[in-house]
């Protein structure tokens, strides 16, 4: 029991992490919070179900082509809606979260309330460390998760392209000063923040299967993970979103299964009363 | 002058209102007091949007507070409705503070992801504490008199409406009002004259708070079946579209879009469950392209005017 629990607590936190990361992202370069983040995360699901299951694509081509499009989407929200607020956080709440809405409704209008379930990646169980059976297809969730994070990690620590991204969210005004074009930067990095959400989306979709809501507590746990870890921080993410994975599993299996998501928010409410900076935030006035 | 003729036009339509309902029947007379329950809800979320540049999305969260409170009290306790009511408005009042304080320090944004995770998880709470609250099934809760009578609701709804109001549009037009404002263009800049901007942050949430709470209230006991449909995200993207589209940030903005809103969503019912895409829609294309609202674009066309209750100096013509 307790193992399952941690193992679930990993698989789902490693998500969370993924998911967490692309809303810190964008409050690190834009210093705006995407609310439709979940409804992206739910979009690439019903892609790469689309794809896979109802075009017969191959389900690896199938994600991939799902991300590419939520990429897209991403720079078209950002094109059209999020860049005229520069300068007016609200508008870009307010605009953000009239988004989700309409991308919920949108989704029960065109897919139903129904839950729809791309393929399975692989088939059958391990034994984990003659333990318990763990599911495959969880297992290899795990591993895509923390492959992709270790790409993030990767490109934002070690290339030019990070180098750019982590000057701006530093001091937006010196980037800009030395060459830097923020606009173009705020575009790609709002969709790339996206592509992260439905790189979440495609990974755990085969496990937990999408519904024009399923988007809600995922969305809400990036979100207390980014607070959680400090806004803007890459490792806060990390730290925050496995925290909360483990948190709620053990929540779930020990305490209560009708308020594993109340787990969360009591440790967002002890954050803001002890260190509202976050974990590894820094200190802002 | 201007300020004279605006109470003589409020006079008016307030009698209009009075007896507006006497000649419908009671499915208008519904439609007209829930609208009158979105006013006061629009008119609040307004405060903190349009005033102090706070966006909350806990709002609808608040009048759960004070439905359920009040519900709970009078049908299991056997309280008196109306003292129910003042619990819960102080109930959602303190939730409001306590929120305020915990997150408003930290900046706007800290303020929308909290209320966010604040409303889910009230949701869950009232599914899940089925004794408490009969979850998914609804709380049935006693009525505010006797006689369950639509016209006397609606002259209940209609006072509470305007009482809420006034203290509304009392509070933007005094110095606290101009603090409001100060603190939605520039905080520094507010600061730095000597406005408490935590204080004053803190006050407008813990009074929208407790008047959506009231409005909660009023509103269980008036269908009589409180359900966690009353703390939904769907509630609070009425709320919030209302006052988009009515116009943020202005008095009468809110209001006309509660109505306009609340009416058109009972017309687009009978052509399916369309009502919250088709507001997501017409509500996108407004916060994108008007600002202001629809009272915004309507005042683009008309003659400027200074904004009532700031006496503007007459500039000497060169």
């Amino acid at each position: 029991m307790l193992a399952i629990s941690i193992m679930n607590g990993l698989v789902i936190g490693v998500i969370y992490a993924l998911a967490a990361l692309g809303v810190s992202l964008v409050v690190g370069i834009m210093n705006v919070v995407n609310f439709a983040h979940g409804e992206l995360y739910i979009l690439a699901g019903y892609f790469s179900y689309l794809f896979a299951s109802a075009l017969g694509v191959n389900f690896l081509a199938a994600m991939l082509i799902a991300i590419a499009l939520v990429f897209l989407l991403g720079i078209l929200i950002e094109y059209t809606l999020i860049r005229p607020t520069y300068g007016n956080d609200m508008y870009s709440l307010i605009l953000t979260f009239i988004l989700s809405i309409v991308l919920q409704n949108a989704y029960l209008l065109i897919f139903g309330p129904y839950p729809n379930k791309p393929p399975l990646w692989v088939k059958g169980a391990t034994d984990v460390f003659g333990l318990f059976l763990y599911g495959n297809q969880r297992l290899a969730a795990l591993l895509a998760g923390a492959a992709v994070i270790a790409i993030v990690f990767f490109v934002v620590k070690k290339t030019w392209f990070g180098r750019i991204i982590r000057a701006t969210s530093q001091d937006r005004e010196m980037a800009e000063l030395n060459g830097v074009d923020t606009t173009r930067l705020n575009m790609l990095s709002f969709g790339l923040g996206c592509a992260l959400a439905a790189a979440a989306g495609v990974i755990l979709t085969p496990v937990f299967p999408v519904t024009p809501t399923a988007g809600v507590p995922v969305a809400l746990t990036a979100f207390v993970v980014v607070v959680l870890g400090g806004m803007g921080s890459m490792w806060g993410c990390v730290v925050g979103g496995l925290m909360l994975g483990l948190v709620e599993n053990l929540g779930a299996a020990f305490i209560s299964t009708g308020y594993k998501n109340v787990f969360g928010f009591i440790i967002l409410i002890l954050v803001l009363l002890i260190r509202p900076a976050g974990l590894f935030g820094r200190a802002k006035a | 002058m201007a300020g004279k003729k605006q109470a003589l036009l409020s006079a008016l339509i307030l009698a209009g209102m009075c007896v507006l309902p006497l000649g419908l029947g009671i499915y208008p007379q519904h439609v007209l007091i829930v609208s009158l329950f979105y006013v006061m809800m629009a008119s609040s979320w307004n405060l903190l949007a349009g005033y102090t540049g706070q966006v909350s999305f806990g709002h609808a969260a608040m009048a759960g507070i004070g439905a359920y409170a009040s519900g709970i009290l009078t049908a299991k306790a056997g309280i008196n409705p109306w003292i129910g009511i003042g619990i819960g408005t102080i109930l959602a009042a303190l939730v409001g503070l306590g929120l305020g304080a915990l997150c408003l320090k930290m900046g706007g944004i800290y303020l929308s992801l909290t209320t966010l995770a604040f409303s889910q998880i009230l949701h869950i709470i009232i599914v899940n504490e089925y004794d408490l609250t009969r979850g998914t099934m609804g709380l049935q809760v006693p009525a505010l008199m006797a006689e369950y009578d639509k016209l006397s609701y609606y002259y209940i709804m209609l006072a509470a409406a305007v009482l809420i109001l006034a203290i509304l549009h009392r509070m933007i037009h005094s110095n606290l009002g101009l603090n409001f404002r100060a603190v939605q263009n520039d905080e520094l800049a507010a600061k730095s004259v000597g406005v408490k901007v935590l204080y004053v942050r803190v006050l407008a949430f813990t009074v929208a708070s407790a008047v959506a709470g009231f409005a909660g209230g009023l509103y269980g006991h008036y269908l009589l079946l409180i359900t966690p449909e009353i703390p939904s995200l769907d509630l609070q993207f009425y709320v919030l579209a209302m006052t988009v589209i009515g116009g943020m940030g202005s008095f009468i903005g809110p209001i006309i879009g509660a109505f306009a809103l609340n009416i058109l969503a009972e017309k687009i019912r009978d052509y399916g469950e369309y009502h919250v895409l088709v507001f997501g829609l017409i509500a996108l294309v407004v916060a994108r392209f008007a600002p202001n609202g629809l009272l915004g674009l309507w005042k683009r066309f008309k003659p400027i005017k200074p904004i009532q209750g700031v006496k503007q100096k007459a500039v000497p013509s060169p």
